[in-house]
């Protein structure tokens, strides 16, 4: 009896969730929706698509402290020459907006969309008080809470709102950020590449192991509530991901890359591409690229940065077109801080306050929206606060998503003009 | 809830990273003071512990396209797998698992990436001084840590210069490593930045040392002292700041009690930790009686979830039966030793609670379990296998509905084991 067991990953009711299986769940073949107790899961999921119509928000974030200073660049204030010698743009490499600003060189394809009319740059934007670390400023901006300590996001309290169901906000990366959790309703999150789930008697087993139990704690709930929304959120997606793209790197995280963020931007708005057009239901995306924590040697790594923010963005909203959802779609980019507006000296800048935010899309009114902080008056060395970022997540709340901004930002008043009201 | 078990749950899935088979039996008998003693009091010699890898300097990467540079990839990829199989192995295998587990914590809390480290011999330096250091004296290590090129790298200490100072390095050792989070102010943090300068680190050996001429000798005034300091000098008075224990608690809280519930006012630990001996705070959180009350439960992260399983099951990770499957499964449930996302160590909670993860678990148990040796159990009836199951993998209390889905599937050992590893039980530490 000393027979050492082994079983394959087959054996135990692992397989490869193929496009067949996947037209025998969307109710192609009525024999084998009875294979699995979780079929009708997995059918509901597919046989209900996102009305066409339906606005979707995108949510970019840019870890590690965009410098805004050099995105949109204020290339005819003579302070910006001055403070950054080793470290500024020339006027004539520069892509020219209005009213003396340009854009990064880098960023063509931003340009070409804000010459259509599609892209908002809300200028100097943050929060009173700016924190300066990576982690608070971000859970802050990720909370939309200053001030108060909030263990929700602001699009957590948002799918708090709305019926529960896994599909509704996804993240991609296999790790959730602060930003989807809310108190009753969570995101799911999707890591890239090919799926795996449990099929068959195993399926059965793992299904009686993540029902809710009296008995659980609340981290437990959790942990069975995460094998549930499994299999919704992986039956819905994994025949488009059946092939998925070779996983690449945008770029080396040499210089900035310790504040968090993923790598393959790029890749991970392809597949939210490929899921938008096959009608996945689901309201709000999150992506995200590392890199911008640029205290050395700057220039170089956030252009390249800025250019695959840039050209996957544009990329993702022109594959939309084809889907007919392109006009539901805005996206929305931000960084938890910009930087100083001198450089450091290593060719770099140290963490600072406020900075751009872009929305992008066609419900975009574009142009440019807050005051542009001053490069001489600065408060504590760092440029002013001139737009709340919770005037932006409060329009993007009613104006993306319809929703009343007050059930997830309280009474907050300010408002920008920068998206269409429906 | 049975509060004894759950103390004992607790220390073995927490401070020990799991039982091995037999040993939580055994020490419910003898009781939690008992295993705490031994906890604390391990063998003077690990004879557990696997043979430390010896890495030579790979030196400055070759030119791309070099006829050298291939062979230098080789090495370079070499060296990383063998670390990273190398930690693993000593994390299951060590005869002193609190302190391995100190060592895991302290990775988290000075959390450096090989990612823009590179090489694995600084990583392999740094993961010495953790073990040095991981009961010790907290501003031993503080010093040690100034000098560990990896986190200089890391940090851009190279890159702080009296003509150029850069924070980075100074407001991580004051937020993330010594202080905690709004506990100087800014200028604080520029000044420290000054009295950092002039440190240089050799990226392919971590070897550091200090440049007089890029060293800022002028006066700095970090949180009420004022004066020419040197690097060591700042550390130690950071170290001596009264929020230093304090956050130091905290942190311990965070990572081992409860990363929802805050630490409570006036804990033990605090005051425990006034001569900064780190041995004296958690000897202190384990005799506190937090670890008997049972609303501080907290999720294992993947790779501890996965060296309890290795330890229960008696798996050596380096010999499964391919690293780079074992390396592709951490990598898809986001935790790879020596590659924390970012300065702010490792994610906690929740956060290891998605959909995704979820999936990549049960694939990643089923894989495991298919290499372990499962005729202890087999040996049971079936009816006395889920009551072994709690024991062998340290389970405070199965839930009702746990226990309906194990009795299903007890006849089947792969699959009764796979399960009960990607249960709730045993995926929270209670």
């Amino acid at each position: 009896m000393n027979e050492k067991p082994t079983m394959s990953a087959a054996q135990l009711g692992m397989s490869k969730f193929t496009r067949r299986q996947f037209l025998k769940y969307s109710g192609a073949s009525a024999a084998a929706s009875s294979v699995l107790s979780l079929d009708d899961v997995a059918s509901a999921a597919i046989t209900r698509p996102l009305p066409l119509g339906t606005p979707i928000l995108v949510v970019v974030t840019l870890y590690g402290g965009n410098d805004g200073l050099n995105t949109v660049i204020p290339y005819q204030d003579p302070t910006y020459y001055t403070a950054r010698p080793g470290l500024n743009y020339k006027a004539e490499t520069l892509l020219p907006l209005s009213d003396g600003f340009a854009l990064n060189p880098a960023m063509t394809g931003i340009k070409g969309l804000w010459d259509e009319k599609k892209v908002a740059i809300v200028r100097g934007v943050g929060y009173p008080d700016p924190d300066r670390s990576h982690f608070s400023s971000m859970a802050i901006w990720q909370s939309g809470s200053p001030g108060t300590h909030l263990n929700t996001g602001w699009l957590g309290r948002w799918l708090d709102t709305q019926a529960i169901d896994p599909m509704t906000s996804i993240s991609l990366g296999s790790v959730l950020p602060p930003l989807l959790v809310g108190a009753k309703n969570s995101g799911s999150a999707l890591p890239l590449g090919g799926l795996v789930i449990p099929s068959g008697v195993f399926a059965k087993a793992c299904d009686r192991l993540s029902k809710p139990s009296q008995a659980d704690s609340k981290l437990m709930a959790a942990a069975a509530l995460s094998m549930r929304n499994l299999f919704s959120v992986s039956g819905t997606i994994t025949p488009v991901l059946s092939q998925p793209a070779p996983m690449s790197d945008d770029l080396p995280t040499v210089s900035g890359g310790n504040a968090g963020g993923d790598s393959n931007l790029t890749q991970q708005l392809n597949v939210v591409g490929k899921l938008i057009a096959a009608g996945a239901p689901t309201k709000v995306w999150s992506v995200s690229l590392g890199g911008f924590d640029t205290h050395a040697n700057e220039a170089n790594a956030q252009a390249a940065l800025l250019g695959t923010v840039s050209t996957s963005i544009t990329k993702f909203l022109s594959q939309m077109k084809a889907s007919g959802r392109s006009k539901d779609i805005t996206v929305l980019v931000y960084s938890e801080f910009g930087r100083r507006v001198k450089a450091n000296g290593s060719d770099g800048t140290d963490h600072g306050t406020s900075g751009p935010v872009f929305l992008i899309g066609d419900r975009v009114n574009g142009g440019f929206y807050g005051d542009q902080p001053s490069l001489t008056k600065l408060i504590d060395g760092d440029l002013a606060v001139t737009t709340d970022f919770r005037d932006i997540y409060s329009t993007v709340l009613e104006n993306v998503l319809l929703t009343p901004a007050e059930k997830v930002m309280g009474k907050w008043k300010g408002r920008v003009k920068a998206v269409k009201t429906v | 809830m049975d509060l004894k078990r759950l103390e004992v749950s607790r220390l073995f899935n927490r401070f020990a990273f799991g039982p091995r088979p037999g040993e939580f039996t055994a020490a419910l008998k003898a009781g939690p003071e008992s295993l705490k003693s031994s906890l604390l009091n391990p063998p003077a010699i690990d004879s557990g512990a696997p043979s430390e890898p010896i890495f030579s300097d790979l030196g400055p990467r070759p030119a791309p396209n070099s006829p050298e540079v291939i062979q230098f990839s080789q090495n370079l990829r070499a060296q990383t797998k063998e670390l990273s199989a190398w930690w693993l192995d000593q994390m299951v295998l060590t005869q002193k698992p609190l302190q391995e587990k100190m060592v895991w914590f302290w990775h988290g809390h000075w959390a450096t990436s090989i990612g823009k480290v590179n090489y694995p011999l600084p990583m392999m330096k740094q993961n010495q001084t953790f073990r040095k250091y991981a009961l010790g004296n907290f501003k031993d290590m503080s010093q040690a840590m100034l000098l560990d090129g990896a986190l200089q790298i890391w940090l851009d200490g190279n890159e702080n210069t009296l003509k150029a100072p850069n924070e980075n390095l100074a407001r991580e050792v004051m937020e993330l490593f010594v202080l905690g989070v709004n506990r100087y102010t800014e200028k604080d943090v520029k000044e420290l930045a000054r009295a950092l300068t002039g440190y240089q680190a050799v990226r392919s050996t971590g070897v550091v040392t200090l440049n007089p001429k890029r060293r800022d000798v002028n006066s700095v005034s970090i949180l009420g002292k004022t004066g020419v300091l040197t690097g060591p000098e700042a550390i130690s008075h950071l170290v001596d700041q009264p929020d230093c224990p304090l956050f130091l608690a905290e942190r311990i809280w965070y990572r081992f009690v409860s990363s929802s519930n805050p630490l409570p006012a006036g804990h033990p630990m605090i005051g425990a930790l006034a001569g900064r001996e780190i041995s004296q705070g958690v000897t202190a959180l384990l005799n506190s009686g937090d670890l008997s009350r049972p609303e501080h439960s907290i999720v294992k992260s993947p790779v501890e979830w996965f060296v309890g399983v290795c330890k229960a099951l008696n798996l050596t990770p380096s010999k499964l039966d391919s690293f780079t499957k074992l390396n592709g499964y951490l990598d898809k449930m986001a935790q790879i030793p020596f590659s924390p996302p970012n300065v702010g160590g490792w994610p906690a909670d929740e956060a290891w609670l998605s959909s995704a993860s979820a999936q990549f678990r049960i694939a990643f148990a089923a894989w495991l379990v298919k290499d372990a040796d499962l005729s202890q159990i087999e040996a049971l009836p079936p009816e006395k296998r889920i009551a072994y199951l709690a024991d062998l993998l340290a389970i405070a209390e199965w839930t009702p509905r746990t226990t309906f889905a194990l009795r299903e599937v007890r006849a089947n050992l792969p699959r009764l084991v796979s399960l009960a590893i990607c249960s709730p039980e045993y995926v929270v530490s209670q």
